[in-house]
């Protein structure tokens, strides 16, 4: 067979024409908006359906695009939102929301009542299965029977088009307000939603906010322009670009390019990037509404049944240490289960010391001391934070209290499997962000006895007791002193270990001003009030 | 030459059902639930059960399967487990373009640039050109793509700010993924092409066409490199292979939207039907670049007859 001499060479250069001839591909690129902020996604966005929007991607694109009836604001007390307003009945059950007459959805129809309890039925809809609907809708009047039967929520009522009421069932009123508060809590246009179909939120958004989506390219990045009719002014930056990175260290990289203006630090960077003439300067340090505990499983761990030996392991654990020398003093020592940033904080509570002699003697009484099989730690792998919490952990306990620790490490499925099963792990290493500000999010739902998250099989009458009634509580002041109570017995029943309090830390370009940060989502609030200045 | 053609045409069916099987059963058998990723912190049983019915993992296994297979064959591969409304043939269809224009600059290159190093090694043997490219060929194949990308990234992106440090979209965009899928493929074409083409070098043919005056770069084009070829365009074929599956480190640390880093993705959130078609496709592509290689061969030398 005859070939050609230059067939080689064709097929390469064929090959390299064929490449390039795709050009720079079907997919436009991310930054493409003047004077737009650019920050990443961690990741595609499984939804944008703000009532199913769980991860931190759909959770970040939601609060930017939509609207709650109230918010929180930098320091976590609730502000006005989409209502300029409200009242709330003596007995603490009825809320009457004024709602702003300059709320327009991005198809430029004004919101109304109406569509406040035509979003919050769909939350609540049996048939929906959102994700948030327990959470927010969980305490109005009505919500068992839409369960049961479907249909609309009994409590919410339509006063008049810019009058909301909302009657609460009066064994869940507590922290309405914080629950209203969540992200996720937001109106949607309900002219979209019903003629988008299933995934309606693919290529429009149906919010009021500050931002509405331009496009969504799967994968790369989402584009939002900013909302000129925004109740609070138009947003001074043109809009938000969002590319879609998966590796903490490219977003990094990116930002010290100059292609993204606003990152996340991931932890194993901090201490470099804090040293950085450059970049040090630019690092926002505060508060993040996230613990890392241990959970002391007693129907796998046959000795942790004894309180005093879980309390034994939490005073056998320098937590100060841990934080000092393992976080580098970049995260806060725990001594409550409910972190700084939520309201009602319980700054004065000491916990359980680190005494090591008074671990002993409790081992001690309770005839543990030397008699301790080994235990298996599992970590939680999603982060490096709760390896290194652990290994220190390891450590101590051995030398407190002669026990073997040996640490498991598997990958996430598995250990989310093994976590709630509530059967496998003998010990866990793992963490707990809030989803909006308030004690509920943490007590009811790690330690109540009733709680699917109760992974540690916590059933004390006593604590389910006090979160009844704080729930009930008819004022804040008395909820909170209720939930200090159920907090300290869980502490001191050593249900949940606390290690550390975390941080976030970001870096933000010094063009951007005007960014509210937050102990919450992703540690920034909705980008309305930042500008460019370069 | 025909038969032998529908022959091994005719055997990718079985062995790309071997495979289906293979993948639908370590799907399955692997540890960690899907249901249970799902739900994550909304876990209950109902709701498991609930899920686990809708996404159908509640039937028999071999139901399963032969659903999957009837359904693949039809170029559906369902929808994502983590993104139920999106369906994994969309998927593909937007980002194996990307992976695939990304690999085939790389193997371009590669191949441009690996036999044009071989060649020149081996004409100038044992000179210093040739050590400093066996040492280039050493480095090349021993150091991993990851390191090859933190310093590309380091000194054309962050010191010099040639180039993006990552992303998809611009021409600019190519360079840095395309050099660290083309490193290793470089060294081994190289190595491959400096043998071969030495071996050729002391074939008697060449003695031949040196003592009837021709000149050596015609002797190097015409007698050389045809017979020289055979093994080259092998490495070619492998080199392919290579930077399809080394886009799984390099599209996600230049963060390119292509097949790799969605499967990349799909294995941590334990996406099955997402995994199982991007092994079913990446099977496939391998097993049609080892055709192609195959048959090139009697394509190329005359002196292979099937």
């Amino acid at each position: 067979m005859f070939v050609h001499r230059g067939v080689p060479a064709l097929v390469v250069a064929a090959a390299l024409l064929v490449a390039l001839a795709g050009g720079p591909g079907p997919l436009p690129a991310a930054g493409q908006t003047a004077g737009a902020l650019r920050t990443p996604l961690g990741g595609e966005p499984p939804t944008i359906d703000p009532y199913f929007a769980t991860d931190f991607s759909s959770g970040d694109l939601t609060l930017l695009m939509y609207d709650t009836l109230v918010g929180f604001d930098g320091s976590g007390r609730l502000v006005p939102e989409a209502a300029k307003s409200w009242d709330v009945s003596p007995n603490g059950l009825v809320y009457t929301f004024h709602l702003r007459d300059n709320v327009y959805f991005h198809g430029g129809r004004k919101v109304t009542a109406a569509d406040w309890k035509w979003s919050f039925e769909r939350m609540g809809d049996p048939a929906v299965q959102t994700e948030v609907g327990d959470v927010v809708v969980g305490g109005i009047a009505g919500y068992d029977a839409q369960q049961k039967a479907g249909g609309g929520l009994a409590g919410i009522k339509i006063v008049d088009p810019l009058t909301l009421q909302i009657v609460l069932n009066p064994n869940s009123r507590g922290g309405f307000l914080n629950r209203l508060a969540y992200y996720a809590a937001v109106v949607l246009d309900r002219n979209v939603v019903e003629r988008g179909g299933k995934s309606w939120y693919a290529s429009h958004d149906a919010g009021s906010g500050p931002f509405s989506m331009r496009e969504w390219v799967h994968n790369d990045h989402v584009s939002l322009t900013s909302a000129p009719r925004y109740f609070l002014g138009a947003p001074k930056i043109a809009g938000v670009e969002m590319p879609v990175v998966t590796q903490a260290q490219t977003r990094l990289s990116e930002y010290q390019a100059g292609q993204l203006d606003l990152v996340q630090v991931p932890l194993a960077d901090f201490q470099r990037i804090k040293a950085d003439p450059v970049m040090g300067k630019e690092l926002l340090v505060f508060p993040r509404a996230q613990i890392i505990w241990l959970g002391p499983n007693p129907r796998v761990y046959e000795a942790f049944k004894d309180a005093r030996v879980r309390r034994a392991f939490a005073m056998a654990i320098d937590r100060a240490k841990i934080a000092r020398t393992v976080f580098f003093g970049f995260y806060q020592p725990a001594a409550s289960i409910v972190p700084p940033g939520i309201p009602g904080f319980y700054s004065s509570y000491k916990g359980l010391p680190y005494d090591p002699a008074q671990a002993k003697k409790l081992l001690d009484e309770a005839g543990m001391t030397g008699k301790l099989p080994p235990l298996t730690m599992a970590i939680n792998p999603i982060a490096q934070d709760y390896q290194m919490a652990a290994e220190a952990t390891a450590a101590m306990l051995k030398e407190n209290l002669g026990v073997d620790v040996q640490l498991q490490r598997q990958e996430f499925a598995s250990f989310q499997q093994g976590m709630n099963r509530r059967t496998v792990f003998p010990s866990f290493m793992t963490g707990w962000a809030a989803d909006y500000l308030d004690y509920s999010d943490y007590l009811d739902l790690l330690l109540y006895s009733k709680s699917p998250l109760d992974r540690v099989s916590y059933a004390n009458p006593e604590f389910d007791r006090l979160v009844d009634q704080a729930n009930a509580a008819p004022t804040d002041a008395a909820r909170t002193a209720l939930y200090h109570k159920a907090e300290a017995l869980a502490v001191e029943d050593a249900a949940m270990i606390p290690m550390v309090f975390t941080q976030f830390a970001l870096l933000k370009k010094p063009y951007v001003r005007g960014l509210q940060t937050t102990a919450a989502l992703s540690g920034f609030l909705k980008f309305n009030t930042v500008s460019i200045e370069k | 030459m025909l038969r032998y053609l529908a022959y091994r045409v005719a055997l990718i069916v079985p062995l790309l059902l071997g495979t289906a099987l293979l993948i639908f059963l370590a799907g399955h058998y692997a540890p960690g639930d899907p249901v249970q990723v799902l739900l994550a912190d909304h876990y209950t049983p109902q709701a498991a059960a609930h899920l686990r019915h809708e996404l159908g993992l509640d039937r028999p296994l071999a139901a399963q399967f032969a659903l999957y297979i009837a359904r693949a064959a039809r170029f559906d591969f369902g929808v994502s487990y983590i993104n139920p409304d999106r369906r994994v043939a969309d998927i593909v269809r937007q980002t194996l373009p990307v992976s695939l224009r990304l690999a085939a600059v790389a193997v371009a290159a590669a191949a441009l640039a690996g036999t044009a190093l071989g060649v020149c090694a081996a004409v100038l043997r044992r000179s210093s050109a040739d050590r400093l490219i066996q040492l280039g060929v050493i480095a090349g194949l021993s150091v991993p793509s990851f390191v090859v990308a933190a310093v590309l990234v380091l000194v054309f992106a962050l010191r010099w700010r040639l180039l993006p440090v990552a992303g998809w979209g611009h021409p600019a965009d190519y360079p840095l993924p395309a050099a660290v899928l083309a490193a290793a493929p470089i060294a081994y074409i190289t190595r491959i092409s400096r043998a071969s083409v030495q071996q050729a070098l002391s074939e008697d043919y060449v003695r031949t066409a040196r003592s009837k005056g021709l000149p050596g770069r015609s002797i190097l084009a015409r007698h050389v490199m045809r017979n020289a070829a055979l093994p080259i365009v092998t490495t070619i074929g492998m080199a392919f292979g290579y930077a399809i599956t080394g886009a799984f480190v390099v599209e996600v640390i230049f963060n390119i939207p292509g097949m790799a880093r969605v499967a990349v993705d799909a294995i941590l959130q334990r996406d099955y039907s997402v995994i199982q078609t991007a092994v079913l496709l990446y099977t496939t592509i391998f097993t049609l670049v080892n055709l192609a290689v195959d048959v090139s061969y009697a394509a190329l030398n005359p002196r292979i007859r099937y």
